[in-house]
């Protein structure tokens, strides 16, 4: 193997269209997006070259900050939920005292496998302001919060943040699992000598050692939120009006809906750096040392 | 040997690659020859067009073109690609990767931009050429030329309108009025709701229902309405627009809509009208055939309620909606810009025939001089009675010109039928959308 990895001819050569088709179809198109977001261009003509005009129009545009906030809000209820909620489960499925584990782990994952667009009908028809499941259930309970979730600007994006984290909430809680799973039992016993309740345990012991997957969890719910687009398109057209807008949202109307890629292109560069700063703070300051058993 | 074996590893890591490579280019290689080939199968020159087929409604129109043509042009073959509601994504697509079919439906915002980018063909040539000119329902020329005074398109809807129903019965059981005035409307608003009756449905989740809902009330402040917005030749601020966005947050805050209703499609919205749990109901013209099949001589429309009743009489046949340059177009790159261009003049004059004599619409661009076969519905000759006496028409959302104007407009009007929305945060947005 040593004398495998000292062939640098070698590695360069079975790496090389790995790289070539990750340069195609990755690098080359970020590229063109910093570099075109530099132009007054419209898709179909050359463009003219602007410098920062569009930066400087975007920090301008009320639009940008709709969609900020809300690239926000939905990378922040998704992260608390996926991760929260997922930690939950996890912890209660490791646990070999209860039944129905193998049920309940597919069960749990069931929504993952859906397609957006079903997952989102389904909501739809639960969200209904006239007769939605969870209208009906309040009604039923003799609660008078009847809730326009979906047509309320204030309540739109929290609305459709719950859907996506409830339909991925399932691919965090295999990988908190499997994290769970993997931590030697002999740290929990002597937990348990010394005397710590199962949660106790658990909040000390389990959860501490699983910071590295909490670590690649977090950036799948945060980076995942601040590019969310297939939820809103699907359940409220960035609406009501544009209270449900991301930055991927807001890219996609102004490449698509109004012609202008230039400006639709500096969004993405936004969003890209946006995503890179949070992945690298994320990786300074989660997980730091690596755990090794 | 070990040179034996790096060369064998080199010879294998290359004609994987090369193999990898040379099956994505050869698959894309043959689709292109296959779309651009334009060439004669039997004798028959394929065009690839891009229609509308996506319904019943769409596909009678085009099936019905395709078997005229089959009939008077037997030489052409159409290799149809289903239009996409896309915003034209794909066809915008089509055109920067050089790929754009033959012949398209489109839109003025997208001939603008393929009149810009030189993708689209001027047709004044064969306008003249196919008399296609003297075709022309005189008062549907607008439809044929755009400001730049050249045509691009055949175009064959003529100036559809928008109407506001009204279910005749509903309003007779329940004592109420037909609005006049923005007080009468609110009149109706409180009766309805006392009766458990939505008082008006709307597919709001589509935004252009929004935007000519928006129209109706502007209109009625100005009549040239979201048209003079568009063209620039009023401001989102002046009194009329930023009045007429405070009434409908009136009207919604009274209760004029459903729950939910931002997020109503069509079936949904017409649902609650065609089964008379909604007492009114906006749509464009072409409602009338699904209105009348469900609720039939109880629908009605209604001239738009005005501020007052000096303002509704002056402004009571100002409607909103109307035409704008667009229907079948030919791309600039074909291969038979003469043929494309007869095909495409050709199936615009055969989708207004098919709407007139099948579809019981006399709204088209062309003349048609075929025998009606479906004979009108009492609504529609009312409304044959009252086109010739409209004073003006605006635009729907999809006629806008201003790109940055009709995604401002179609958000802002959204978000006035949420409930939580200002009219000063409307005419913020719209400014701030068409900066």
């Amino acid at each position: 193997m040593n004398k495998f990895l000292g062939n640098k001819t070698a590695i360069l050569l079975f790496t090389l269209p790995t790289i070539l088709l990750f340069s195609v179809i990755v690098m080359w198109p970020t590229l063109q997006v910093f570099y075109r977001s530099l132009y007054d261009w419209n898709g179909l003509t050359e463009g003219t070259f602007i410098g920062l005009d569009n930066y400087k129009r975007l920090f301008e545009d009320r639009l940008f900050y709709t969609s900020l906030k809300n690239g926000i809000i939905f990378a922040a209820v998704i992260a608390v939920l996926q991760i929260g909620i997922g930690t939950v489960l996890a912890l209660t499925i490791s646990n070999k005292m209860v039944r129905g584990r193998k049920f309940l782990r597919i069960s749990y994952f069931i929504p993952v496998v859906l397609s957006v667009t079903v997952v989102c009908q389904l909501w739809l028809a639960m969200y209904n302001g006239e007769y939605g499941l969870i209208n009906k259930v309040f009604e039923a309970l003799g609660i008078s919060y009847r809730q326009d979730w979906l047509s309320n600007g204030d309540t739109a994006i929290y609305a459709v943040a719950v859907v996506n984290a409830w339909q991925n909430m399932g691919y965090h809680f295999a990988l908190l699992l499997a994290a769970a799973n993997s931590i030697p039992e002999q740290y929990l016993e002597a937990a348990k000598i010394d005397g710590a309740e199962k949660w106790k345990a658990h909040w000390k012991v389990t959860i501490p050692l699983m910071s590295e997957t909490y670590k690649f969890c977090l950036v799948l719910a945060i980076t995942g939120g601040l590019n969310a687009f297939a939820n809103m398109q699907i359940m409220t057209g960035g609406g009501p009006g544009t209270d449900t807008y991301t930055l991927t949202y807001m890219m996609y109307r102004s490449a698509f809906r109004v012609g202008e890629y230039g400006y639709g292109t500096t969004a993405a560069a936004f969003l890209i750096i946006e995503c890179l700063i949070v992945t690298f703070a994320i990786n300074r300051l989660v997980a730091r040392e690596r755990i090794v058993y | 040997m070990k040179k034996i074996n790096k060369v064998l590893s080199l010879g294998l890591a290359l004609s994987l690659t090369a193999a990898a490579l040379s099956a994505c280019g050869s698959n894309s290689g043959n689709k292109e020859a296959e779309s651009t080939a334009g060439g004669s199968a039997e004798g028959k020159t394929k065009l690839r067009i891009y229609a509308q087929y996506s319904d019943e409604d769409t596909k009678g129109y085009y099936d019905y073109a395709v078997a005229e043509l089959a009939k008077e042009m037997p030489n052409v073959e159409l290799e149809l690609e289903i239009q996409a509601q896309d915003d034209g994504q794909k066809l915008k697509t089509y055109a920067a990767t050089g790929n754009l079919p033959d012949i398209f439906n489109t839109g003025l915002d997208l001939i603008n931009v393929f009149r810009e980018s030189n993708n689209i063909l001027q047709l004044d040539e064969y306008v003249d050429k196919f008399g296609f000119k003297d075709k022309m329902l005189p008062s549907a020329l607008n439809t044929l030329y755009t400001e730049d005074e050249h045509v691009y398109a055949f175009p064959y809807a003529g100036n559809e309108v928008i109407l506001l129903y009204y279910n005749k019965e509903l309003f007779e059981q329940n004592g109420v009025k037909v609005p006049t005035t923005l007080e009468e409307m609110h009149a109706a608003i409180d009766a309805f709701k006392a009766k458990g009756i939505t008082p008006l449905s709307i597919f709001a989740k589509e935004k252009w229902p929004d935007v000519a809902f928006y129209d109706i009330f502007a209109t009625r402040y100005n009549p040239a309405g979201i048209s003079a917005l568009d063209k620039g030749q009023a401001k989102p601020s002046d009194p009329g627009y930023k009045q007429a966005a405070q009434d409908i947050v009136d009207l919604v805050k009274a209760g004029l809509l459903p729950k939910g209703a931002t997020n109503l499609n069509y079936d949904q919205a017409a649902a609650l009208f065609h089964e008379g749990k909604a007492a009114m109901f906006v749509n464009g013209q072409w409602e009338i055939e699904a209105s009348t099949k469900a609720l039939g001589d109880k629908v009605g429309y209604m001239y738009y309620p005005a501020p007052d009743a000096a303002s509704y009489e002056a402004n009571k046949m100002a409607f909103s909606g109307g035409g704008n340059p667009g229907g079948y177009a030919v791309s600039a790159n074909t291969k038979h810009k003469e043929l494309a261009a007869e095909v495409a003049s050709f199936m615009a004059l055969k989708y207004a025939e098919f709407k007139v004599t099948k579809k019981g619409s006399p709204i088209v661009s062309t003349k048609v001089e075929k025998a009606v076969e479906k004979a009108y519905d009492p609504l529609m000759e009312r409304l044959a009675q009252d086109l010739p006496n409209i004073t003006s028409t605006t635009a729907f959302a999809w006629g806008l010109s201003n790109t940055k104007f009709k995604a401002a407009i179609e958000d802002a009007s959204q978000a006035l039928l949420s409930g939580s929305y200002t009219a000063d945060q409307f005419i913020a947005d719209l400014e701030n959308g068409m900066k």
